[in-house]
């Protein structure tokens, strides 16, 4: 769904039309808040925004979908041409910025990467939650386990470590790996190292 | 002992004045024309002396000499004596100059002798002239400068109806590729297109309506038409400075004789100043209000008033002097000739602080009606 926001209505309606002549859906609204109001970050699609707006503008909203751990990709549309506004909205995080009035191959470019980079983020996003819920899964020595053996240790050593005899700890990591759902040591590394990632901001 | 008489004492002083002075009997005849008057008409004394005063003035102003000084001598009722006025005075070649001409009676003349005075007004004319054209040519470079200050606004205004036109005409292309596409969809689209440009035409109708030369004359203008106007020039640049703007406009208020460019120009001037007084780097819900309303008195009141910084104390004094302004690359004239130009319809600017916080600048028109 591609979400457009401006609170002129020739030019929400145009885009309107726009998005839909190639084929993608598209919900318009008129004002900042209007949109917040009705936002489900469940939702898949990019905003499509125009920087200036009347109430709250559109670098206001940004910052309130940051806020909100929102990862939604943001298209800045605006009539103005300012530079540092531009700048503002890209070191916050925007997918990108373009100026009216625009080809319109130029802005659908835009939409349609923006529309893959929510879906290749939404995928990692669930993919992410799935090798979370595994891992609570885990007893707290398996968790135990788990840590020493993506830091490298090998089972001699995590059995003097947690004083338990190595054939104890081959049983825990083998139960790890099946509850992880790893099929090599790399690729429980990888699992890891995926949990271990930082929370990135909206558009990003 | 003095050499000289009383006489010749008379003859220095009447030959010392700065201004034409002329004694003349109960008819108008000349006798006694002094220096400066003969430099004046560019005519020796001797030569007018015994003749009538008319042949100084025009024939216009001659035929109505005559009339006044048999009035007076009928009647004894003063015309201009004792307070004066303006004529055209004729010199001997035949060139006219503008003049001021008091009359006075010789106290206790028998026969009755009448002294007048007369005064060239011709330099005063051309400075005044003069600074009528230069206050012209000011109000021509303050509107242009208001125009110019505006142009980042209007092309903002002018970029939403194209936008929309150049999404909608290229979805249109798109649309019309597909096998089933919506004729009712396309052409509803090509509707707005038209709509759009008649949008944007409007936004430089308006603009063009700004550039016209003052020379326009009065006509009865309603204020809340006027003002509805501009609203959308007005909103073009208040939106770039991200300030609302609200118009709060009263009802039934009975029309104006006014210049309307002249007026809008003035109202352009003080939503100017209201944006600039807004700090750059400022955070807050930024207000502009314009309000109309009837006095009740049979005049008009336009505000134009602002949450920002208010008039600092120490600019309050000089605010509608020439040059008194608190901004580097300003002039300071834009109050001085609002005032002026609002003075020119009979009416008043007024500046009062805004309640908690801000300026407003009220202009009060009277009404024409009569």
């Amino acid at each position: 769904m591609v979400f457009i926001v401006d609170d002129d209505e020739a030019v929400r309606n145009s885009l309107r039309l726009l998005v839909k002549s190639v084929g993608l859906p598209a919900s318009t609204a008129n004002s900042a808040q209007e949109f917040l109001a009705s936002y489900d970050p469940a939702h898949a699609g990019c905003l499509v925004l125009d920087v200036r707006m009347p109430g709250m503008s559109g670098i206001e909203l940004q910052q309130q979908l940051n806020q909100r751990g929102a990862v939604i990709p943001v298209i800045f549309i605006t009539g103005h041409g300012d530079i540092p506004m531009a700048v503002e909205a890209m070191q916050q995080g925007a997918f990108d910025f373009l100026q009216k009035p625009f080809r319109d191959q130029d802005l659908i470019d835009r939409i349609q990467r923006a529309l893959e980079k929510d879906r290749l983020s939404r995928e990692e996003l669930t993919q992410r939650s799935r090798i979370r819920e595994r891992r609570e899964s885990l007893t707290p020595r398996e968790r135990e386990v788990l840590d020493l053996v993506t830091s490298g240790k090998p089972n001699k050593i995590m059995a003097a470590d947690l004083g338990l005899s190595q054939r104890t700890v081959e049983i825990h990591r083998a139960r790890v790996m099946e509850k992880m759902g790893a099929s090599s040591l790399a690729q429980l590394v990888r699992m890891a190292l995926d949990l271990q990632e930082p929370q990135t901001g909206a558009g990003k | 002992m003095s050499k000289t008489t009383s006489a010749d004492d008379l003859k220095a002083l009447l030959d010392a004045a700065v201004d034409g002075i002329v004694l003349i009997d109960r008819r108008g005849i000349i006798q006694v024309f002094n220096r400066a008057a003969e430099g004046l008409f560019g005519v020796a004394a001797a030569e007018v002396i015994g003749r009538n005063v008319t042949v100084l003035m025009t024939e216009n102003d001659g035929g109505l000499h005559d009339e006044h000084l048999k009035k007076y001598m009928d009647t004894g009722v003063p015309q201009i004596i004792g307070r004066g006025r303006e004529v055209i005075a004729r010199r001997k070649d035949g060139s006219t100059f503008p003049a001021f001409l008091s009359v006075g009676v010789v106290e206790g003349s028998e026969p009755t002798r009448f002294v007048g005075l007369i005064q060239d007004l011709s330099d005063r004319r051309w400075a005044e002239e003069e600074a009528r054209r230069l206050q012209e040519r000011l109000w021509q470079v303050s509107r242009l400068a208001t125009m110019g200050e505006m142009a980042s606004g209007i092309a903002h205004e002018l970029n939403q109806p194209l936008a929309a036109i150049a999404n909608y005409s290229q979805a249109c292309d798109r649309l019309l590729g597909q096998p089933d596409a919506d004729i009712a969809e396309i052409r509803e689209a090509l509707r707005e297109i038209t709509g759009q440009a008649v949008r944007a035409g409007e936004i430089i109708r308006k603009l063009r309506g700004l550039a016209t030369h003052s020379d326009s004359e009065s006509e009865p203008t309603n204020m809340n038409r006027l003002i509805l106007e501009l609203a959308d020039l007005v909103r073009s640049s208040t939106k770039v400075h991200d300030i609302q703007c609200d118009l709060d406009l009263g009802h039934d208020l009975p029309d104006l004789k006014i210049q309307p460019a002249e007026i809008q120009q003035v109202i352009l001037n003080l939503v100017r100043n209201a944006i600039e007084s807004f700090p750059s780097d400022g955070s807050g819900a930024r207000r502009i209000v314009i309000r109309t309303a009837s006095t009740g008195q049979g005049d008009i009141e336009v505000s134009v008033s602002d949450n920002g910084p208010g008039v600092a104390s120490d600019i309050a004094p000089c605010l509608f002097e020439p040059f008194c302004s608190s901004k580097d690359k300003s002039a300071g004239l834009g109050l001085a000739i609002s005032r002026t130009i609002i003075a020119r319809h009979g009416g008043t600017l007024k500046y009062q602080p805004n309640h908690p916080i801000g300026a407003c600048f009220i202009v009060r028109l009277p009404c024409s009606c009569t």
